[in-house]
């Protein structure tokens, strides 16, 4: 029996070659999208859930509500974790993570430099490793790391260092001016973790471990907490709020402190804090991600659901002889919803393949290694399982109950009528549900498109095409060294000038600092960057009043933007020049000395924030290099080897300040490019459904055209008659569309301080678009049976 | 009104010719009511459909009132069609979507009438057909003979002056296939020419003359007496 209906169900997908590639086509690229939307999404899912307790481990991060904003901090004071040990019962351990950075000299056996290195590195109390059980390989994790000086290394990095990481432990290296002894080897950290840990120094060395201040946060001093079990997070409130009362006795803070604690999970996710990986990938895309891929799912079920119910008449003969036959409505559902899991099976097989060759995309996309290994994740396998049916079930289903619903008497003898029945009803509403999907789609992604490209065109107040940021180190013998190293460069043809600094404009990490203006203070933080007196040229910002920087550096000045004197209501900007401005509760009272115009100074998510210029060459962490447009890798290599003579025992580290604004935008870069991506491939399942469809009224409808054409209709009013159907239903999908694209688009929008005005014109574009479309799918099909010669349709049977 | 000469029509599939007509001679004249008849294969479905301007012979004329109509392209034939002739099938072909009434308004929309005046003539041709209390049902709903008699009332309401018939009786059982012959002989006495292809001498015995086909050609004509001496 299997085998017979095994049988009929394949010449049947044969005689209908055309729709079957219809439903195979739409049906395998829908699950090929969401299977790769499935890798990502439990890829991204996957960060941090190694650790035995994830479910208790929660980082302590730090906020601060002003009067006009909320800032956020992963990191914590310094006497944080000490304080928290002492004052919170119901915690299992505490431990504290400081970033920090330097270069590594690793010496052979005789002496001789074998490797000079800028690293990372992160100075760890023994504690984390009970929190988080990374695996170790040699060495003990609770003793390994207690005594200063000590160190543990990854796998990769103890065999980078010694060659063979079985040898690592009891070597040492240099790090900075410490000497440091490795003490273990722990496994590769992965790469879906928040702490991309390789080197661990024991916390007891650290220099600032014993800073005793509770107003200075670095977003570089991080902690985690592991909960007593059986403990609730939120028990945690009260002891909190204790806590916040005791250490931040300061009345005049500007801020009110606040601290949260952050489960393990949302790390990866919650942009507002970040982590030390610096990948996020906020709930918000991974949610949008997956209603992308029901979506896609959806709409080609929908075309199956169609196109099967469409196909049914000319099935009926078949049901009616089976039922004729003793055959029961259980089994002919049975049979058909088998029928349609073979398809989705196939379907499956072309679409694993289809996944395959997407995958590198993919993974250049998102810049990740994300594998489709079922062996390594067999949880893959499940989902396709799990896919297949569901697949079959929601397409097959609906068409299985009506065919098997056929009264056999009607139906042996061709007589079944679904064109006025549920059948063409529920038709039309799937067709309204998919093409008001795929509207929502092609609009959102046409609008996306303008978002990016006004922030790629928009001016940012200054120019940073061509300029070099060229690191430049921090210890007090190398900045000696800035001003030879300026000159040098600034000799070096193909430069036009150079300037010490420690950031361009436009830089994602601000300090914020409060600050006194003529004696009060203020109810707002001020950002503030070190510059020299060439920084302005550099970067072509304008000076609107009072002067530049002078260039006698024991001199101290201030130069602040347009938005810092629009915070203090200051009108004219000439009021500022000569008004004295102290910063973070030092007595130095200094001189603004000019006002520069408006720049973005972060993204163009945010608004201008108020900026403060501190003449300092000494506390530059880069200088810029603007150069000519001329030849600029010739230039860079000159530069490269002037600072490799300036500083030999240094490394060498430079990019591009417009590569770094891009860095801003790369979210944006993968959400454009993945809603391209699907809006495509739903813009193709919808037409090619609606061409499916309309081959089947067409078909249907050959004999009532050839009928009207009789009595005197023309091509033109036939084929307008049948398209016009198809032409409301589509037109109906972008009048439900418009709303709802609107809201998420103006909800998305409004991330963006900086953004386009949301006008109909997207909209009605994409409905031009989708309509032209839709008449040309249709009119294709609708005009050749129009031109059909109506003697052979009226020919009797 | 219609003359035809030497029409011939050749229907080519892969492996056969089959010559359908083969140089067919004959004329109607205004008001007059034609059967064809002949054996099944003889080529009168499709004179009807060349006369009906539904397919095209290969050669021949084709005059009606003076016109010549096998010159004209694909727009000029639709235009003239609907204008002039008026269709009644075997199988009745209604739609099956639009009730009687709108069945019946369907070729007067084609020839852009205007609404009241389309209304008014689909409500007097609905009256004349006997059909008043059925304009509101949909085909499915009447018996065959009523089927027809929509049918006729389709191919009359814009006043055509040719109305051809292809076997206007072969569904119906007898009693309404006279039911629809006298329809016809009553709308000729009205003065509307009618062609009809027919199998059964019976129905052929309400015309004024009946053309026998054979093989494509024009075997032998027979006037009718009794109908014919009134149209004399």
């Amino acid at each position: 029996m299997f085998r017979l209906n095994l049988k009929i169900a394949l010449r049947n997908l044969w005689k209908h070659k055309g729709y079957t590639f219809i439903n195979i086509a739409g049906l395998s690229i829908g699950m090929a999208s969401c299977i790769l939307i499935f890798i990502f999404v439990r890829y991204q899912l996957s960060f941090d859930q190694q650790f035995a307790n994830k479910d208790r481990i929660y980082r302590v991060v730090s906020s601060w509500k002003y009067a006009d904003k909320e800032d956020f901090q992963s990191g914590v004071p310094r006497p944080l974790a000490a304080a928290m040990r002492n004052d919170f019962g119901m915690l299992e351990e505490v431990a504290a993570l400081q970033r920090a950075g330097g270069i590594i000299k690793v010496k052979d056996q005789s002496g001789k430099l074998r490797l000079k290195t800028a690293e990372d590195v992160f100075y760890i109390e023994p504690g984390f490793f009970r929190i988080f059980d990374y695996p170790w390989l040699e060495g003990n994790p609770q003793q390994a790391l207690v005594q200063p000086n000590t160190v543990a290394l990854s796998q990769k990095m103890a065999s980078r260092f010694f060659g063979d990481w079985h040898k690592a432990v009891g070597q040492t290296f240099q790090y900075r001016d410490k000497t440091l002894k490795v003490t273990g080897v722990f496994a590769d950290i992965p790469d879906n973790n928040s702490n991309p840990i390789n080197i661990a120094i024991a916390y007891a060395g650290y220099e600032n471990k014993d800073m005793k201040e509770w107003y200075t946060v670095s977003s570089s001093s991080e902690v985690y907490i592991l909960l007593k079990k059986g403990v609730n997070i939120a028990d945690l409130e009260g002891p909190k709020n204790a806590f916040l009362k005791k250490y931040y006795t300061d009345k005049e803070s500007n801020g009110k402190e606040d601290h949260f604690f952050q489960p393990l999970a949302e790390l990866h996710k919650d942009a507002n804090y970040g982590n030390f990986s610096g990948k996020i990938m906020e709930k918000s895309q991974l949610t949008g991600l997956i209603a992308i891929g029901v979506f896609l799912l959806l709409t080609a079920c929908i075309n199956f659901i169609n196109l099967a119910t469409a196909q049914a008449i000319g099935r009926s003969k078949e049901i009616g002889v089976r039922k004729v036959m003793g055959g029961r409505r259980k089994q002919l559902m049975v049979q058909f919803l088998t029928e349609t899991l073979t398809i989705t099976i196939f379907a499956l097989l072309i679409a694993c393949v289809l996944t395959e060759a997407a995958l590198p995309g993919m993974i250049g996309l998102f810049r990740e290694n994300i594998s489709f290994s079922i062996m390594d994740h067999p949880v893959i396998f499940v989902f396709m399982i799990v896919l297949v049916l569901l697949v079959s079930l929601v397409a097959g289903f609906y068409p299985a109950m009506v065919m098997s619903g056929f009264n056999p008497m009607l139906a042996i003898r061709n007589k079944v009528n679904l064109g006025n029945s549920g059948g063409a009803v529920l038709r039309k509403v799937l067709v309204v549900m998919q093409f008001t999907l795929t509207i929502i789609l092609m609009t959102g992604t046409f609008i996306i498109m303008k978002q990016m490209k006004y922030i790629r065109e928009k001016p940012l107040g200054f120019n940073p095409s061509a300029i070099a940021m060229v690191n430049v180190p921090g210890d007090s013998l190398s900045r000696l060294k800035y001003k030879f190293l300026k000159t040098k460069v600034e000799n070096e043809t193909g430069v036009r000038m150079a300037s010490l600094c420690s950031s361009g404009p436009s830089s994602m990490d601000v300090d914020d600092i409060n600050f006194s203006y003529n004696g009060k203070k203020p109810g707002f933080h001020v950002g503030s960057k070190y510059a020299d007196a060439d920084y302005f040229k550099t970067f072509d910002l304008k000076v609107i009043s009072g002067k530049g920087f002078s260039g006698n550096d024991s001199l101290q000045e201030y130069i602040v933007n347009e938005t810092f004197l629009k915070k203090l209501n200051i009108v004219s900007p000439e009021d500022a020049i000569g008004q004295k401005v102290s910063l973070g509760g030092s007595a130095d009272q200094i001189s603004i000395v000019g006002v520069v115009k408006d720049f973005n100074n972060t993204n163009l998510r945010e608004a201008i924030s108020p900026i403060l210029f501190h003449k300092n060459s000494r506390k530059a962490t880069v200088i810029a290099v603007k150069m000519n447009t001329q030849n600029i890798p010739a230039t860079m290599k000159n530069i490269e080897a002037i600072w490799n003579s300036v500083y030999p025992d240094h490394v060498y580290m430079a990019d591009f300040m417009e590569e770094k604004i891009n860095k801003y935008y790369e979210n944006e870069r993968v959400i454009g490019t993945l809603f391209k991506a699907f809006a495509l491939v739903i813009v193709f399942i919808s037409f090619i459904g609606l061409f499916g469809l309309i081959s089947f009224v067409a078909t249907q409808r050959t004999k009532e055209m050839a009928i009207r054409k009789v009595l005197g209709a023309s091509t033109l009013e036939l084929v307008n008659m049948v398209n016009f159907s198809f032409m409301t239903l589509v037109l109906l999908a972008n009048l439900m569309a418009w709303p709802i694209a609107y809201l998420l688009i103006n909800k998305w929008l409004s991330g963006y301080a900086y953004r386009i005005e949301l006008n109909i014109w997207p909209f009605l574009i994409v409905t031009s678009v989708s309509m032209i479309a839709t008449l040309l799918t249709v009119s294709f099909r609708s005009f050749s049976a129009a031109r059909a010669n109506p003697v052979d349709a009226l020919k009797d049977e | 009104m219609i003359k035809i000469e030497n029409l011939e029509k050749v229907y080519k599939t892969e492996e056969v010719e089959t010559t359908a007509l083969n140089g067919i001679n004959m004329h109607v004249k205004a008001g007059e009511f034609v059967s064809i008849m002949g054996p099944s294969g003889c080529g009168k479905s499709t004179l009807l459909n060349v006369m009906g301007l539904l397919d095209k012979p290969e050669s021949g004329s084709y005059k009606f009132l003076e016109t010549e109509l096998l010159t004209m392209n694909d727009k000029e034939r639709s235009n003239f069609r609907k204008r002039n002739m008026g269709f009644v099938f075997q199988n009745f072909n209604l739609i099956d979507e639009l009730t009687v009434f709108e069945n019946i308004e369907l070729p007067l929309i084609y020839n852009k009438v205007a609404a009241p005046e389309r209304k008014r003539l689909v409500n007097e041709m609905i009256e004349r057909m006997n059909i008043v209390n059925r304009s509101g049902h949909f085909p499915q709903q009447l018996s065959g003979g009523q089927q027809q008699r929509v049918a006729v009332a389709r191919a009359l309401v814009t006043k055509p002056k040719l109305v051809l018939a292809d076997e206007p009786t072969g569904n119906l059982d007898s009693s309404h296939g006279n039911e629809v012959m006298e329809l016809l002989c009553e709308l000729n006495e009205q003065g509307t020419t009618i062609v009809m292809v027919t199998h059964s001498s019976h129905d052929a015995s309400f015309s004024n003359r009946i053309i026998n086909l054979k093989d494509g050609h024009v075997i032998s004509e027979k006037i009718n007496k009794t109908r014919s001496e009134e149209l004399i």
